[in-house]
């Protein structure tokens, strides 16, 4: 019995709220003798052992600093409440103390809600494995699993390595990583991470990352970086926090000397706490890191959140960014009377033999109009074309290059589909047959679908110029620009021109955010405000050089990470006002003599909660991003 | 020296107060074989460079206790 009670009393966060709520049950005791009986003699002794219960902790945390030579709000606070209780102010001392505990106990609580969104990513990392070891299956801690190793993952199991799908197949949640709902297959081959949940199936891996080695491990280690780096606004106030303590001292000294009154002085000392103004930005800082962690947006520090949140354009590469990166089959043009499906057949057929890029896209589509038959003799010009016999027929597919060489004349119907193709931007193959061009076949990098609306939501937010960075050719380029709803172009651009189009916007005052690969990109990444790197969940190097990592290639992040960075930027400002206004209210009111010290200790606790209460908002997820994530399941579940 | 050291890592969510960040460190460094501890506020992680052989991890979080939190070792 003796010993639980020291436990207790040595821990603490159960040591704080015993004596709080024996400080509270005093108080209570006292107030009911004094106005439900009339009885005055408890009042004054058990107001002091209130005040000395709930002002023993206080005094141990201002004595614990003091030998650090800092000046704390404990020490603020212990000094009031001595006072007071040396003025017998025994009711104020009390109350004093007790809500200045109370306080603190809801913080704590309230602090470790928002400390919160992250203890979901840690708790998905599984602590055992079960791993297969001289033909037995043995259990053991998940970062012993030694590299190269077979680990057995069960359906409903979270992965606990990274590795590389050897056997089995499985639906694996993803979602801890990318923040992605929808369950990815996964077959022999597959690359998988710590933490993601196997829905169904059994999975044999080969162990590729373990341990503070793995894809999770290191965003959770950045997610806590860029929690403890600080805001340049963060900074800001910690200097002033530096002065301001001592500075409250000093004006409550002066205070005295002027007004002789102790009670304004002691009062001063309570309310000037500068409690919520020390915390009002941090707080939304890890609210908001955090928030973004869990759909999947790293963002590296608070100083990226503010920049972010200030952002007025965004500068984009066009490849693989705003288009899916691999050419598609745009348009078939069918001349000289042919069908635009016989076209595509006689394409087909000549470019089974192709190792070109685009003659991919041409054979799919062929196929899927129907079976594609096999050609009797294919030669392959290399740079030009193809040429095939099939039916006793010549096929001849290529570029403008292979009918120079073939020495085959356009007529004006091909010259003009050629130049039309040619302004849409795409690239144009041609088709032969027997000598003359039958068709035209246009090839274009297609939008992904969820560019447009990614552009749309960037321009409600203020994203005014939204700019695409390519080092493709004009006519491609604002194909896609007029397609997805880019404002501005910049075409055929080299690693160098795209920095100095960063930094010529930055010099017209525009906030600028670059997305890019990290690689060719990098100058322009790095002259930029911030860089954004997506699809970072197989890529180290993104997660470590941008500013904002998103780890899936869904654009829609993008826009998502900029909503989220400036709801914590309006979210630290109103926290700063709160938090300012509160201090000038309640000195006004100390000097006005309308506050008295424990009055003033109760709105200073609430504002700390209400800053705190504030920045958990920013945990939410937005309504609108629920909606949008639910249509996009429906679609993908019609699909 | 430094090739019988080992990082530990250990995660408290008690922390409340930037001014226990000094405390912490101050027990975990006056434990035999502690080269170095590093106590970060906002996310309350707890970095720890030791000798295993004469602090192990179970010293760690005894010494973290009696600061007055509770804190758990984390792989990463």
């Amino acid at each position: 019995m003796f010993s639980r009670i020291i436990d207790i009393l040595r821990h603490p966060v159960s040591r704080r709220k015993w004596l709080t709520i024996a400080s509270g049950v005093l108080i209570t005791v006292a107030l009911v003798a004094w106005y439900g009986f009339g009885m005055a003699a408890p009042w004054a002794p058990l107001m002091t052992i209130a005040a000395v219960l709930a002002g023993y902790d206080i005094a141990l945390r201002a004595w614990a600093s003091l030998r650090l030579r800092q000046l704390s709000i404990e020490l603020l606070v212990i000094v009031a409440a001595i006072g007071a209780l040396f003025i017998n102010n025994h009711w104020e001392s009390a109350a004093v103390t007790f809500l200045f505990m109370l306080g603190a106990w809801l913080e704590t609580r309230t602090m470790s809600r928002t400390r919160g969104a992250l203890k979901a990513l840690i708790d998905a990392a599984p602590v055992t494995a079960t791993v297969l070891r001289d033909g037995q299956t043995i259990e053991v801690a998940a970062h012993e699993v030694a590299l190269g190793e077979t680990v057995l993952v069960k359906a409903g199991e979270r992965l606990p390595v990274d590795g590389e799908v050897i056997d089995g197949s499985a639906a694996v949640n993803e979602a801890s990583i990318t923040g992605e709902p929808i369950p990815a297959e996964k077959a022999p081959g597959s690359k998988v991470f710590a933490g993601t949940l196997a829905e169904n199936g059994l999975l044999h891996l080969r162990a590729t990352g373990v341990g503070a080695d793995t894809t999770l491990a290191r965003i959770i280690t950045r997610v806590e970086e860029a929690q403890e780096a600080k805001a340049p606004a963060q900074r800001m106030i910690e200097n002033f926090g530096r002065w301001y303590t001592p500075g409250v001292f000093v004006l409550a000294i002066v205070s005295y000397i002027v007004t002789r009154n102790v009670e304004l002085a002691l009062t001063l000392l309570v309310v000037s706490c500068p409690g919520a103004l020390v915390i009002s930005t941090p707080v939304s800082v890890v609210a908001g890191i955090g928030r973004a962690a869990r759909s999947g947006i790293l963002i590296k520090g608070g100083e990226h959140l503010e920049n972010a949140g200030r952002i007025t354009a965004l500068a984009l590469d066009k490849t693989g960014t705003l288009t899916e990166g691999q050419p598609r089959l745009a348009e078939v043009v069918a001349l000289a009377g042919q069908s635009e499906a016989d076209v595509l057949l006689w394409a087909g057929i000549a470019e089974t033999g192709s190792t070109h890029p685009l003659g991919r896209p041409i054979i799919e589509a062929a196929r899927k109009q129907g079976p594609l038959p096999t050609a009797e003799s294919l030669e392959e010009i290399a740079g030009m074309g193809l040429i095939a016999r099939h039916d006793g027929h010549q096929i001849a597919v290529g570029s403008h290059r292979l009918f120079d060489h073939l020495k085959i004349d356009f007529n004006t119907e091909a010259k003009d589909g050629i130049a039309r193709l040619h302004g849409l931007g795409h690239t144009v193959v041609i088709v032969a047959r027997n000598s003359a061009v039958v068709g035209l076949l246009g090839l274009a990098d297609m939008p992904r679908a969820s560019a447009k609306p990614m552009i749309e939501r960037l321009h409600a937010l203020g994203v005014h110029r939204v700019v695409m960075l390519t080092g493709d050719q004009r006519p491609a380029a604002e194909a896609i620009a007029s397609a997805v709803g880019v404002d501005e172009v910049h075409a055929a651009m080299m690693p160098d021109d795209k920095l100095d189009r960063i930094r010529t916007m930055r010099a017209e005052g525009l906030h600028v955010a670059m997305v890019g690969d990290g690689i060719n990109d990098a100058p322009a990444l790095a002259a930029a405000d911030i860089s954004i790197a997506m699809g970072a969940s197989g890529s180290d190097i993104a997660i470590e050089t941008a500013d904002i990592a998103l780890m899936t290639d869904d654009l829609g992040k993008i826009a998502e990470a900029m909503e989220i960075a400036r709801a914590t930027l309006a979210n630290m400002r109103q926290n700063l006002v709160i938090a300012v206004l509160t201090v000038v209210g309640l000195l006004f009111g100390v000097y006005t003599g309308t506050i008295h010290m424990a009055g003033g200790m109760l709105v200073h606790q609430l504002s700390v909660l209400i800053v705190i209460l504030n920045a958990m908002r920013l945990l939410r997820v937005p309504k609108a991003t629920k909606a949008r994530a639910a249509a996009q399941t429906g679609e993908r579940a019609a699909a | 020296m430094t090739n019988t050291s080992t990082r530990t890592i250990l995660r408290s969510d008690e922390l409340s107060c930037p001014s226990c960040v000094p405390k912490i460190e101050n027990a975990l460094l006056a434990l035999p074989g502690v080269e170095k501890a590093e106590v970060k506020f906002a996310s309350g992680r707890i970095e720890v460079a030791h000798d295993p052989a004469r602090t192990d991890v179970a010293a760690l979080v005894n010494s973290i206790a009696k600061s007055g939190y509770t804190a758990k070792p984390s792989a990463f």
